[in-house]
């Protein structure tokens, strides 16, 4: 006993020496913090990561995993598949269409919002910026509430239909996309437009041939957020639905795990997470692409400026 | 390129004001077409906005601006026959080098052939010829700064503005450049306009030089006639002109100069504003005090005690205090005798009239005068 604990005491504790300054290690890469990011990372990635993985599920069950299949509940299956139960492919042909008139009204609105409240000097340009940021920090269920009675009672022209949620979501994603844009006019300032105007162009052809190609990053930003934003709202989509026919995937999901859910509904949410993916991946891409001749080799931009223009919110 | 005839600017009271604030206050110039013209001032003395009203940028609050005797105040920018040379370039980032350059040509929708025939032309004489793909970002801040040069000259402006165009280079680069620019100047012919806080860059390139203060023109004349004839004291503090000395000014002597009254010392300035009066300074060159044994009698002459004896070589500069507690300069030729001035001496300092200049004070001229103008706007 006393000979082990002679024999093991200095190498444990010169193990949990070693961990700790292995951990500490205060001259060299901070690997407490890489640690904690880690753990950060994984705790929120698993879920989604197990929910994807029950969508590759062989069997009916979404908890008991029965064996692999890559394409059964995404178009394999004959009746339960996404692509072949016409709730999930009507849900997530709503939900494209309603991200793709959003992205198509949102973010030209936007950009024009935008370029009128940046160079907007004088009395009323302080309210009006104000205001523009109000949808940001309204909480979304009051958005929703608040649309789905004015449609009730005001505009009563308009019904619960699509045509309701395109006009909900472009209401509450306008806010991001003029945010945007109007980062990327701040931090690209007068001098451009002002040297196209000293140059002869006219303002429409300044806002063409210089303008818009500056704000290309940030349009394509935009349009990524839009995208975003409308493909995974519920409460709006939710309020302003006509019923079935106007459910969204996400709508779609939320019914279906209430009843007897299918892996298909897995499958379903899968596809979001790989449009969501696709997207923030193309809008990175994107940027870096437009942006490459604004950053010096090795200096700062990119990524950061992009953080920078989307992180304006 | 070829000499232009024209290029004459005139501002005609030319005022520009933010809220109370006069940022131009009644500036009246007349720039021949081809002269190497400067503002020169130190920041917010109103030299960058006065460039930014005749680019077209601002428009002024009161006054004109007259290109060949056109009225063109009411011109935008962009149909003005003038351009400029941004400070910070304003390359745009999107469009590589014969792009931007080409940018004002395809504007004017000159003819392909053409467009190319000038770019290149333009590039020839900023010495960037093989730069043509280059995007911005990818050159040095000099070769940048000659890309917003041929961009603006491409177009044959009547007036070329230049705000600050060397501010953001280092020392050695601004030197070269310095000298390159004037050349060109010469060598299109076209009228420049200077905007620069920098002293010594208007006096090595300008043909006349306007130093502004707090929104007005101080003073308009050619770089040495600036620097040796400084007619106010800010003129004379801003170019470092060296022994000013408080004095009170109290008019005409009768014979063309003035009385001032240094401390308790009657002076008289024979050059400078004979009828000035009241608080100002008066100046005089290091080279032009002589000093003189201790009680000489005469005018223009006040008991100092020399401070400090440095030896430059070809003269000998002495730390003069003079009996009214002012420190001075003076220079003497070296020529070879003994100068017996050393430290610890007491002399009498001797100001010859002719040498010495009384200054008009526009900063205590300035109060009243900026009422008046409040109250006639």
């Amino acid at each position: 006993m006393t000979a082990i604990a002679v024999g093991s005491g200095p190498a444990q504790r010169s193990a949990l020496a070693r961990a700790r300054v292995w951990i500490a290690n205060p001259w060299g890469r901070a690997r407490f913090l890489v640690l904690i990011s880690w753990a950060y990372a994984i705790s929120s990635i698993l879920p989604v990561i197990i929910a994807i993985q029950f969508s590759f599920n062989s069997g009916r069950s979404v908890s008991a995993w029965q064996g692999f299949s890559l394409t059964k509940w995404y178009w394999g299956d004959p009746t339960n598949s996404v692509w072949n139960d016409p709730t999930l492919q009507s849900a997530l042909i709503q939900s494209l269409k309603l991200a793709g008139l959003d992205m198509a009204i949102a973010t030209p609105l936007g950009v024009m919002l935008a370029l009128g409240l940046a160079r907007w000097r004088g009395y009323g340009s302080g309210p009006a910026n104000f205001l523009m940021l109000f949808p940001l920090v309204t909480p979304e269920i009051v958005m929703g509430v608040s649309l789905y009675l004015v449609f009730l009672y005001l505009f009563t022209f308009i019904h619960p239909s699509t045509a309701a949620q395109v006009l909900g979501h472009v209401t509450f994603s306008l806010s991001y996309v003029v945010v945007i844009i109007r980062g990327r006019l701040f931090s690209i300032g007068r001098q451009y437009e002002e040297a196209a105007a000293d140059l002869g162009a006219t303002p429409w052809e300044t806002l063409r041939l210089v303008l818009l190609p500056l704000l290309m990053p940030a349009i394509f930003s935009s349009l990524m957020i839009v995208f975003a934003i409308s493909i995974d709202d519920f409460v709006i989509s939710q309020w302003l639905s006509c019923g079935a026919g106007c459910d969204t995937i996400p709508i779609r999901i939320y019914s279906a795990t209430r009843g007897a859910p299918l892996p298909s509904v897995n499958a379903l949410a899968a596809i979001m997470v790989y449009f969501t993916l696709a997207a923030l991946v193309a809008a990175y891409l994107l940027f870096r692409y437009l942006t490459r001749g604004e950053r010096p080799a090795g200096g700062h931009g990119g990524a950061t400026s992009m953080v920078g223009d989307m992180g304006a919110f | 390129m070829a000499t232009r005839a024209n290029g004459d600017v005139e501002l005609q009271e030319l005022v520009k004001s933010y809220g109370p604030v006069r940022a131009v206050d009644n500036i009246n110039l007349h720039i021949p077409a081809g002269e190497f013209f400067s503002l020169l001032g130190s920041s917010g003395c109103g030299k960058t906005t006065t460039l930014r009203m005749i680019a077209g940028f601002e428009k002024p609050t009161h006054g004109k601006i007259l290109l060949d005797g056109v009225d063109m105040t009411e011109t935008p920018p962009h149909k003005r026959h003038v351009n400029t040379v941004f400070q910070s370039y304003a390359l745009f980032p999107h469009l590589n080098v014969s792009d931007n350059v080409a940018f004002g040509l395809r504007r004017a929708k000159v003819e392909a052939s053409e467009v190319k025939r000038r770019v290149a032309e333009a590039l020839e004489l900023v010495q960037l010829t093989g730069f043509e793909k280059r995007k911005p970002v990818q050159m040095s801040g000099g070769q940048q700064q000659r890309v917003a040069l041929a961009r603006a000259l491409v177009l044959k402006p009547a007036v070329l503005l230049l705000d600050e165009p060397l501010g953001a280079l280092d020392a050695k680069l601004r030197k070269q450049l310095q000298i390159e620019l004037k050349t060109l100047q010469e060598q299109v012919g076209i009228t420049f306009i200077y905007v620069t806080h920098d002293q010594e860059e208007a006096l090595t390139m300008s043909d006349r030089i306007a130093v502004m203060s707090h929104g007005k023109v101080e003073q308009v004349a050619p770089p040495q006639q600036m620097y040796e004839e400084p007619a106010t004291v800010f003129v004379a503090d801003f170019l470092g002109v060296s022994n000013l000395m408080p004095a009170e000014a109290r008019g005409d002597d009768g014979r063309g100069r003035c009385r001032v009254k240094l401390d308790s010392f009657d002076l008289l300035a024979g050059r400078g504003d004979s009828s000035a009066s009241g608080a100002t300074k008066v100046t005089i060159r290091p080279e032009r005090v002589r000093l003189e044994a201790q009680g000489s009698a005469g005018e223009n002459r006040i008991p100092a005690m020399v401070e400090r004896w440095v030896y430059l070589g070809n003269s000998v500069q002495l730390i003069v205090r003079l009996a009214t507690g002012q420190v001075i300069q003076v220079l003497i030729q070296n020529s070879g005798d003994e100068i017996p001035f050393v430290q610890g001496t007491p002399v009498q300092a001797y100001f010859p009239a002719e040498a010495l200049r009384v200054l008009i004070d526009t900063e205590a001229l300035a109060p009243p005068m900026k009422g008046q103008a409040a109250a006639t706007a």
